[in-house]
């Protein structure tokens, strides 16, 4: 079938629902990340040739029958709240915005499960629960704007994994329309399986529907905890992390951070810098009373460690989307998300401090405790996107922060376009064969989301990109007049 | 957490423009993105546009697309509720308008508004002098209803519960519920002009101002210093952006339901028991973007036998009814596409009666409840007290 046709059919099919003006098609050419059109456009078609809008899984599965016919790439889109272009077509094509899939299809509470349209934002999941005295198990912290089948197929850990572990976890089946536009229900037995889709960042199927497993809305307990010593912060995030009640959530903001915040008039009162430790727990009364027990002795044996107001805990639980809130000092922020190991930290943050030092930039780091084994950390430097330059050379600093992060133990948190050149680092050789496996085998024709996730395009591949960077960063550091 | 002083450090369109992290907070809260579904009808994508146009200097960009999309807001400000970044939006998208309005980009109706109330003074087509012909539907009509000097209070009745026959119910509760509770009180006359709200959201920032001072400047020549509104926007307006002309005159100004509740806690007036399922729809101007939550419910938990139920979103979470800023003189279908989302949680709430506390919510309200059918009736929170003491 030709492209015009195809798209064509689709357009006629959907309606007010389908549109191909420049105007709206532009809104989805970016994500979070302003990357400039200089280093975009000679690379890559983000603009789509027709944005369409399904309204269920039968127009999920038109599309993608016509598009697989016609050879048409096909980007699945939700919330749109990642960074890596992972929404962002690479080569055209289609995108399709599921934002019409919402609402709860059944909650059933002998079984503790729910099941969702997959565009159901997290937001709006935790507000039916609440309503209900139950909650999700674990959101992300872009809660308001993820929506559930977007945390899945991206990499599922958040507020509440440290306890009740990832999302594909809590995940009992989903509905999956495949490239070819079989709709398929999938569970973990099922071939394919279920898991081969978390994680799969819209490049092997389009979920439209997914049943979770949910908990009671338990009461909360709230702690935030300052000190100027990073290892002693250290040590009590560790031992709170190992500790016989698990926490619900546990995030961490080193000094830069806090004094970053206290400049813009939004550090808690009388906290100018050192490191937060905010913990907060869900449970049984006695689950709470153990809890404290715990974080007063931890704080009792730590002497630079110290409790601030209940107020102030609560209010940074409150806060807890709003983590974009610090930009402000921006405008812009550049920065490197690491999957690092918990024990590692410390000597993270020290190596960052040293390569801050040496950049004379202000890098501000947090993030939480995503598993026992793993934390997702955020550091990041603020920028302004309206001085182009100055931004490429500061998108060149970043790959510093991923080896830093890497020498460490880390690695990029999701991959989409642009840390495609950092595969190696994420998956062993093994890994990667086993993914391309799948895609081939789901995706014969590559119309899924292309150009992301599997391999790197051309110019990104990592020699180029790690000797680009190089250069860049060489003339950043001969603007500053040289590094320290 | 965000306070005044650091946004006032970073205000200007382009800056806010650029502190947006699109994070989506805003798409999701937005009524009128739920309703269109475009990703350029949300919020973050406006933004973004408006990044492109004012901070990038794409002028280009800004198109009859754009100043549609622009107008396509109900000012509701769930989405500066959400803002991760802490942009006031809702100051943001008047902004907009202003650069709109001053690039000839604004839409038709906008004009036809302004031209409208700069040769009458207010929204409708009459005479600025018959402002208080409701009044002669008062079996007995106050004393002092016209520009009464040093009267205790002045009730600003607002251009719509004015002239609108369908919304002159409210001054008529309000005025005998404060004869009942025996309170002085005045009005302007033919001498209140529109608050100049509809000016301020259509982009005439100077003509507004124009306004607001020959209110206030009435208000000191009588020497007023308790106003009261019924109007959620005109109480908005002169609670927050009359300030500036009011400049330290001594005035309170409260919302009726404010005024009322404290009658009703006074003993001024005596609620007797209705038989009702009521709920509360809280304006968005007066609600989430005032603060005055608790006033409207007081008065409805004042009466004995009611039963008071909330709605599935409500308070700082509550849904726009479709009818703020001036949405409706642009796209009517998509104002009533957002009164039947707040109508199905309505209908859902098992409600006999819907109170509200603003005449523009009523009046979308009522329509899109008649539309649906519904057995729910729709009143200010003034009528259902009248009902109550009568
Ligand atoms: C402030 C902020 C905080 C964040 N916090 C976290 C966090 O705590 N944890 C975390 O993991 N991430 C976090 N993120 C990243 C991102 O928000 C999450 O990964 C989120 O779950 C993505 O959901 P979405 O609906 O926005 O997906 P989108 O961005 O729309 O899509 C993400 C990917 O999934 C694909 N996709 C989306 N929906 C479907 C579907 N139904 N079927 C198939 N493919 C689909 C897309 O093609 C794309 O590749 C954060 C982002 C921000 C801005």
């Amino acid at each position: 079938m030709e492209k015009n046709e195809a798209l064509l059919q689709i357009k006629h099919l959907f309606g007010e629902r389908a549109t191909d003006a420049s105007f709206e098609r532009a809104l989805y050419a970016r994500d979070l990340a302003p990357v400039p059109a200089l280093l975009v456009d000679p690379l890559f078609r983000t603009v789509p040739d027709l944005v369409a809008r399904p309204a269920d899984a039968g127009e999920v599965s038109a599309v993608l029958k016509l598009a697989s016919a016609a050879g048409i790439p096909v980007t699945p889109r939700a919330g749109a709240s990642t960074v890596y272009f992972n929404t962002v077509p690479a080569r055209g094509g289609i995108v399709l915005d599921l934002n019409l899939l919402r609402g709860v299809v059944e909650l059933d509470e002998a079984k503790m499960t729910v099941t969702v349209r997959a565009a159901t934002t997290w937001g709006e999941l935790e507000h039916y629960l609440n309503a209900r005295g139950l909650a999700p198990q674990s959101v992300p912290s872009s809660a308001p704007s993820a929506s559930i089948g977007g945390w899945f197929t991206m990499m599922g850990y958040g507020i509440g994994s440290v306890k009740y572990g990832s999302l594909l976890s809590q995940v009992r089946a989903a509905e999956v329309v495949l490239p070819d536009g079989e709709i398929r229900n999938l569970t973990l037995g099922s071939d394919p399986p279920l898991d081969w889709f978390a994680a799969s960042e819209g490049t092997l199927g389009v979920v439209t529907g997914l049943q979770i497993v949910i908990r009671r809305n338990n009461p909360m307990s709230h702690y935030l905890l300052s000190s100027p010593d990073l290892g002693e912060i250290a040590g009590v995030l560790a031992a709170v992390k190992d500790a016989g009640v698990t926490p619900y959530n546990l995030h961490f903001t080193d000094d830069a951070c806090v004094r970053a915040m206290h400049r813009q008039g939004i550090a808690p009162d009388g906290v100018s810098g050192g490191c937060l430790l905010a913990i907060d727990y869900e449970g049984a009364p006695e689950e709470l009373a153990a809890a404290q027990q715990t974080v007063e002795s931890l704080v009792a044996v730590n002497s630079s460690v110290s409790l601030l107001p209940p107020e102030a805990a609560l209010e940074e639980w409150d806060e807890r989307y709003k983590s974009l809130k610090l930009k402000r000092s921006g405008p812009s922020e550049l920065g490197g998300e690491v999957w690092l190991p918990v024990r590692s930290l410390l000597s993270y943050l020290a190596d960052i401090e040293q390569l801050a030092r040496k950049l004379r930039l202000g890098l501000c780091t947090y993030g939480h405790v995503a598993s026992p084994e793993r934390a997702i950390v955020m550091t990041m430097f603020f920028a302004d996107e309206t001085k182009v330059f100055d931004y490429i050379i500061g998108l060149s600093l970043v790959k510093k922060i991923h080896d830093v992060g890497y020498r460490h133990g880390g690695y990029p948190y999701g991959v989409g376009l642009w840390n495609t050149p950092y595969l190696g680092r994420i998956f062993t050789k093994g890994q990667l064969a086993a993914l391309r496996a799948r895609k081939k085998r789901l995706d014969p024709a590559g119309i899924l989301n292309p150009g992301k996730l599997y391999g790197w395009p051309p110019l990104l591949n990592p020699l180029f990109f790690a000797v680009g960077m190089k250069c860049l960063a060489g003339i950043g550091s001969l603007r500053r007049g040289g590094d320290r | 957490m965000m306070t005044m002083d650091n946004r006032q450090l970073l205000a200007g369109l382009e800056r806010e423009a650029l502190v947006c992290g699109r994070c989506g907070n805003c798409r999701s809260a937005c009524p009128v993105y739920k309703a269109v579904g475009w990703e350029s009808a949300s919020p973050r994508g406006k933004i973004s546009m408006a990044k492109e146009i004012f901070a990038k200097g794409r002028q280009s960009s800004l198109t009859g697309d754009f100043a549609r999309r622009v107008a396509q807001c109900t000012l509701c400000g769930a989405c500066a509720r959400d803002c991760a970044t802490g942009i006031d939006t809702r100051s943001l998208w008047l902004e907009l308008r202003r650069r709109l309005s001053q690039a000839g980009q604004e839409p038709q109706a906008y004009d036809s508004i302004r031209d409208n109330l700069l040769s009458r003074k207010n929204v409708s087509t009459f005479d600025n002098e018959d402002r208080l012909e409701w009044a002669q539907d008062l079996d007995e009509e106050p004393e002092h209803l016209d520009r009464q000097e040093g009267a205790e209070v002045c009730y600003f009745v607002g251009c719509v519960s004015s002239f609108f026959p369908q919304a002159a119910q409210i001054p008529l509760a309000v005025s005998q519920l404060l004869m009942k509770a025996g309170v002085d009180f005045t009005t302007l006359g033919g001498e209140e002009w529109c608050c100049g709200f509809p000016l301020l959201s259509t982009g005439f920032v100077d003509d507004a101002r124009e306004f607001a001072r020959h209110n206030v400047a009435m208000v000191k020549e009588l020497g007023i210093h308790t106003l009261i509104a019924s109007c959620a926007s005109c109480y908005h307006v002169w609670k927050h952006d009359y300030q500036e002309g009011l400049d330290g005159y001594d005035l309170e100004i409260l919302h009726t339901s404010e005024y009322l509740a404290r009658l009703v806690r006074e003993g001024r007036l005596e609620p007797q028991p209705l038989d009702e399922v009521a709920t509360y729809h809280d304006p968005c101007d007066l609600g989430r973007n005032s603060g005055v939550f608790e006033a409207p419910r007081e008065i409805i938990r004042s009466i004995p036998g009611v039963s008071f139920v909330e709605l599935e979103h409500s308070r700082e979470l509550s849904l726009c009814c479709g009818g703020g800023g001036n949405l409706q003189s642009v796209d009517p279908d998509l104002s009533a596409q957002i009164a039947r989302f707040r109508v199905e949680e309505i209908a859902a709430s098992g409600a006999t009666v819907v109170v509200s506390a603003c005449q523009q919510c009523e009046q979308m309200l009522s329509t899109a409840i008649r539309k649906a059918g519904l057995p729910i009736r729709v009143m200010d929170v003034s009528e259902l007290l009248l009902e109550a003491v009568d």
